[in-house]
């Protein structure tokens, strides 16, 4: 038997013949197929058990009441909370993005200690035993040498058990020198001060106004607590209520608006005090108001013969719509008929604070806008705007300062401010870099990003390095995280046991519950054990004043009686609260309300912003949802949402007028260098009909130089850079709403 | 007008959206991505390569300062009826990835049937789908926040809006267990509607006297984008504003306006 | 022209004898051909049917040999005991740890596997990292709902009589796909003596062109596609 080629063929006939018979193709293809579709780096998420837990967002001072989705231990997503009065199952843009923050690639894992150049980004993981050991050591040798008044913190907000834990530290410590993130919500207090005689934030009751007069806030953009203001505005749309949006930019509030009235940057003071003169004139004011419960509107004689005038004299002396027309650049008949309406309506309201109200802005203004309130009989009544009942912690005991805390307490400010006043941030910088007075040692940073979010960051940063010793207590690895010597993460919001206050603006007092929705992951503290922790530390009359075991039973002590609504509900709501009235809430000396206090007079000039006539436009930065611009850089989410005529790539765009750029030789796209007396910056131009000519408007939220991971680093221009503060001149706090540039084509 | 399709009730799930209340805030946005998994990349400022299934449009009159005005217009997938189901998607997909369901009136896309030949993108007039150019990526850990009911898509697929249907799913899911045959109004709500905080955006069966999009859609200032190419589409739109209407189909200057079918 | 001769005959010769020993060779070597074909058909057949199941799929073993018969004496109502429906619809699966706690805080038995059960996921808190069978890819949506409740299916329709066993059988994965077994089918072929046998698209779409389950898709006349995907 010959085996030869033939065998073998049909060998491998009848194995093909088999194999075709056999399932052993058919499965493998089938099985090959499926082995190729299954990508290894495809995340295939797990089902299991869902639930939802209640919490609160602190991602910016809004408040809203969230519902986190968890799948098992996992959040997959976060709603809006039904049946929370301020949001009412609403939701923005970057509360849905929260899960990236908890997850993403910026956290900061553990305690760290700046190993290296300041800014280099070289860190050395410490154990936290090391990190409080260190910084008290060096805070102790503080105290011994009498210099505890070189310690200054910025904590984010005033308000909420955590920072005042924090002011209650540095008052223990023995240091006066406490600061917060600053805003509208600053000046408006200063306002109602003056006027109302009652040192308070502003209630809005903005679901009762049918008419709204706003002087540049962005009500749509952020202002206030911002899912309120979109429920409100659609209440205002249903109801017919009529907004009327002041500013130079077409706005989304100015889009929505029922009447967009481009005004010149920098004169609403004016513009409030025109309304006021032909309310007055035309006796259009609330008489009963002003006769019966104000004080100040008419001029009167002194004992010495001198003539005090009034408001009601000054105003029609000097802001007659005519004069008014030229500083605003706004028609007098526009301001008249917008008198009339104002005055006419049932529930007028006008309000004040540029954008988000990111920066406190000028106290006349915010005067003249209150002032505009009173005289329609819109202050203390439903539909107006009051002031919110104090809401400090009760359930504490007084802190007992030892000598030192006593003599460190004594010391000035180190801004100048006023003792236990909200301070002046925006003095910080240049009272570090003047020498004068005494020097800063150490500066604590809680829930807050000076380096980004201060004006002038070139000054602040070279501030910042005239301070030996800085310590951030950040989530993130933000720009100011960057630049400490020892960072001590906090846990994020989602993983925080907190209460967050009542927003700006909002008409009740509520506190909400932050729960931690998940188990802190990483080796982090809160901030709130971290401060307990520091205070034992440093034993003696500091650790008196902080008795408690962590933060929760500090807490609990703080939340009172409320505590088992906040556990029931998710929230605390004042509802014994009584509207206030015209007879009995009015603090003044007078028992009334007050036209023009003595720190007012009607009449200062605006507010001057930085720049002479070589600077021939006007640069204002301008807020968007799309762009967190505070403590809190946007998620990879929020970042999708920004239009390709705000940021291409890695450039960003300013807005200006197609006139404009027409005279100066400008088109859509090109690469400018935009210059300020206070920096330079690489952009582009973006042509928008809806902007003034002679302007030019640049996103703030950009530039981040920190927050590393790729998705927000290093794109745009971060448009604190380019402007300064400047110094209101009754407040002190900064009032700057633009800054002077020229463009040049790069 | 409820049907009747082989002696099963049928449901025509659509949207409302008010853009007279839309803020273009972005929240439906993000609320669209954060629910379905969308990925994210360093840079998403190419438009044309940017997956956002929902993505909010600036429209403009076109008129110089101070008579500019601007509009929002929220735009997710149309869910395109066409004439008996034909969307212009679902007529030329060569994998049958995407279907339109009679039952429902939603436009289906599977991934695992999809092999990326994008011929149902240049089909779309509203360009609403999206193509993975690119591997998703989550970076460390991020993908822990990934929804399980959503399939993560490799690239090479095209993606779309979906009126959130694994909802429709998980209502079902709740309805049998419950023993009911029809699910409520409030227990299928798409992410972007829930999300709104101006409460623009309605979701319902267009086809149920008791969902309120049945009577929303009939208001005088309604209107459906491009509707005379005829798509049939599910998502209507309200505006006071003429021009905004307007801009909803291509008109002639010297064209009135097409009321919109219902 | 002897020579041409010479060659042809030559060749007639070859020819004869290569003829001749082709017939013989046809006789001997069809047999060589027809019995390397056998060899060939019944050696591929043997290797696909029986060798590439067998190389094909691992058996892994379940962490712990759970008794299925033993607990169904002891729980009051069947499946649905330790396998059941949330409150929101979806189905629990393999049940928790928490679910076997609320019996076997403390061993109650001398059976040495829930012994080890005990010992190394009860006092550690670990969750018994079971090996699923019917683990559809992510692909999938199935409600447990909807076949359970309403259409009032029985359990082991799908899953086989899994509640009646007393040990687990072993995990069999394949290699190429990481599927179990369970999915293609048991039998190589994909043929199919119970309904359990296999767990893919068609066999769901067997019973539904059967009970007509609603008709919705416009591409392919059966039910819309998202119903059971995601």
């Amino acid at each position: 038997m010959k085996i030869d080629r033939r065998s073998f063929l049909s060998l491998g006939v009848g194995v093909a013949a088999g194999t075709a018979l056999s399932p052993l193709p058919w499965k493998l293809t089938d099985d090959l197929s499926i082995w190729t579709q299954n990508w290894p780096w495809t995340p295939v998420p797990e089902i299991g058990e869902s639930s939802f837990v209640n919490s609160v967002c602190t991602l910016c001072p809004g408040g809203c009441g969230i519902s986190v989705r968890k799948v098992e231990d996992r959040g997959i997503k976060i709603e809006g909370m039904k049946g929370h009065p301020v949001n009412q199952g609403g939701i923005c843009a970057l509360g849905l993005s929260g899960l990236q923050l908890l997850y993403g690639p910026t956290r900061i894992k553990t305690p760290l200690k700046r190993v290296g150049k300041r800014g280099d980004g070289q860190w050395a993981k410490i154990s936290w035993d090391e990190a409080i050991s260190e910084i008290t050591e060096k805070l102790d040798g503080l105290r011994i040498s009498g210099n505890s008044h070189t310690v200054a913190g910025i904590a984010g907000s005033r308000h909420g058990t955590v920072s005042q834990l924090f002011s209650r530290f540095l008052m223990a410590f023995g240091s006066p020198n406490f600061f917060h993130t600053p805003s509208i919500a600053d000046t408006y207090q200063l306002a109602l001060q003056y006027m109302n005689g009652v040192s308070a934030a502003p209630g809005f009751d903005l679901e009762n106004a049918d008419f709204i007069l706003s002087f540049g806030c962005g009500l749509l953009e952020g202002w206030g607590a911002p899912v309120r203001m979109f429920k409100a505005n659609t209440g205002w749309k249903k109801n017919r209520a009529r907004v009327i949006q002041i500013e130079s930019r077409l706005s989304c509030t100015a889009a929505k608006s029922d009447r967009w009235i481009a005004i010149i940057p920098g004169t609403e003071a004016a513009l409030a005090l025109g309304v006021a003169h032909v309310l007055i004139k035309e006796m259009l004011y609330n008489k009963d108001f002003v006769d019966n419960y104000a004080q100040g509107f008419e001029s009167f004689v002194t004992d010495n013969g001198e003539i005090k005038k009034g408001f009601k004299q000054t105003v029609l002396e000097e802001y007659s719509p005519e004069t008014v027309a030229r500083v605003t650049g706004i028609d007098p008949s526009a301001i008249i008929l917008l008198a009339r309406e104002f005055a006419n309506a049932k529930a007028p309201l006008a309000l004040c604070g540029k954008g988000q109200g990111k920066v406190p802005g000028s106290l006349s203004e915010a005067m003249s806008v209150h002032a505009l309130n009173a005289l329609v009989g819109s202050v203390n009544r439903k539909g107006g705007v009051f002031p919110m009942p104090a809401m400090e912690v009760q359930g504490w005991a007084e802190v007992g300062m030892d000598t030192i805390a006593s003599a460190g307490m004594n010391q000035p400010r180190i801004d100048g401010a006023p003792p236990n006043s909200p301070g002046c941030i925006n003095q910080l910088p240049s009272a570090i870099l003047s020498g004068k007075g005494y020097p800063l040692n150490v500066l604590f940073v809680l829930e807050s990003n000076p380096l980004y979010t201060m004006a002038d960051s070139k000054t602040v940063k070279d501030a910042f390095d005239k301070i030996p010793f800085v310590v951030s207590l950040s989530s993130f690895m933000d720009e100011t995280a960057q630049y400490a010597d020892i960072v001590m993460p906090n846990h994020i919001y989602l993983e925080r046991l907190e209460d967050a206050p009542t927003p700006m603006g909002y008409n009740k007092s509520i506190i909400s519950l932050s729960k931690p929705v998940f188990k802190p992951r990483l080796n982090t503290k809160h901030a709130g054990d971290t401060l307990i922790l520091l205070a034992k530390g440093l034993g003696g009359g500091v650790a008196e004043a902080f008795p408690w075991k962590n933060f929760e039973a500090c807490f609990e002590q703080a939340m009172g009686d409320k505590m088992k609504t906040l556990k029931k509900n998710g929230f605390w709501v004042d509802s014994d609260a009584v509207l206030p009235d015209w007879e009995s809430t009015f603090k003044t000396a007078s028992g009334k309300f007050q036209f023009a206090p003595a720190e007012f007079s009607p009449g200062v000039a605006p507010v001057k912003i930085e720049g002479d006539s070589t600077f021939q436009l006007l640069l204002i930065p301008y807020e968007t949802m799309r762009l967190s611009c505070g403590y809190i850089a946007n998620p990879p989410f929020l970042t999708k949402t920004v239009e390709d005529t705000i940021l291409k790539q890695n450039d960003c765009f300013i807005e200006i007028n197609p006139k404009t750029a027409q005279s100066n030789q400008l088109t859509e796209g090109d690469v400018v260098v935009l210059q300020t007396p206070r920096g330079q910056a690489r952009v582009r131009v973006h042509l928008e009909e809806g902007i003034m000519p002679g302007m030019v408007a640049l996103p703030r939220g950009l530039g981040h130089t920190a927050h590393g991971g790729g998705y927000i680093a290093n794109k745009g221009i971060n448009a604190n850079r380019l402007i300064g503060p400047v110094q209101d001149p009754v407040s002190g706090m900064d009032a700057a709403w633009g800054i002077r540039a020229k463009l040049s084509k790069a | 007008m409820k049907q009747e399709h082989g002696g099963v009730v049928t449901q025509k799930y659509g949207m409302v959206v008010d853009l007279d209340l839309c803020t273009g805030c972005g929240s439906c946005m993000v609320a669209c991505m954060a629910e379905n998994n969308v990925p994210f990349r360093e840079d998403e400022t190419d438009k044309l390569k940017s997956i956002t299934w929902m993505r909010v449009y600036k429209l403009t009159n076109g008129k110089h300062y101070p008579e500019t005005d601007i509009c929002y217009l929220p735009r997710p997938c149309q869910h395109c009826e066409g004439s008996h189901g034909h969307s212009p998607c679902v007529s030329v997909c060569p994998a049958t990835a995407t279907d339109y369901d009679n039952q429902t009136g939603i436009v289906s896309q599977i991934y695992t049937r999809c092999f990326g030949c994008r011929y149902c993108m240049g089909a779309c007039p509203y360009h609403a789908r999206y193509f993975n150019w690119y591997d998703p990526i989550w970076p460390e850990g991020m993908e822990r926040y990934l929804n399980p009911n959503v399939s993560p898509r490799m690239r090479g697929v095209v993606e779309k809006c979906s009126f959130c249907f694994h909802r429709y799913q998980a209502a079902k899911d709740k309805a049998h267990l419950d023993g009911q045959k029809e699910i409520d109004e409030d227990a299928y709500q798409t992410a972007c509607t829930q999300a709104c905080p101006a409460g623009a955006i309605t979701f319902g069966d267009l086809d149920n006297p008791n969902h309120a999009v049945h009577e929303l859609k009939k208001q005088p200032d309604a209107f459906r984008l491009l509707e005379r190419l005829g798509t049939n589409t599910k998502v209507y739109y309200v505006s006071s504003r003429e021009w905004v209407r307007r801009a909803g189909d291509n008109y002639l200057k010297s064209e009135g306006l097409k009321k919109a079918v219902l | 022209m002897s020579e041409i001769d010479d060659k042809t005959q030559a060749v007639s010769k070859k020819a004869v004898s290569s003829t001749h020993g082709q017939r013989r060779e046809d006789g001997g070597s069809g047999g060589v051909i027809i019995l390397f074909f056998i060899v060939g058909l019944v050696a591929s057949l043997v290797v696909g049917w029986v060798l590439f199941p067998k190389l094909l799929y691992s058996q892994k073993k379940q962490p712990i040999d759970f008794n299925h018969t033993l607990h169904n004496t002891l729980v009051g109502n069947g499946c649905e005991s330790c396998h059941s429906f949330r409150e929101d619809g979806s189905y629990s699966g393999v049940p928790k740890l928490a679910q076997c706690i609320e019996c076997h805080e403390e061993v109650q038995s001398s059976n040495p596997e829930e012994i080890r059960f005990v010992e190394q996921y009860v006092k550690k808190g670990i969750e018994v990292p079971w090996l699923v069978y019917a683990r559809q890819p992510d692909c999938v949506f199935f409600s447990h709902a909807a076949h359970v409740k309403s259409a009032k299916m029985d359990c082991a329709t799908c899953h086989g009589p899994i509640g009646e066993s007393e040990s687990m059988k072993p995990y069999q994965q394949n290699r190429i796909t990481g599927y179990s077994r369970d999915i293609w089918g048991e039998n190589i072929g994909g043929f199919k003596k119970n309904t359990w046998d296999r767990m893919k698209m068609d066999d769901c779409s067997e019973c539904h062109q059967k009970k007509k389950v609603v008709i919705g898709s416009v591409q392919t006349q059966k039910e819309g596609c998202f119903v059971c995907h995601k």
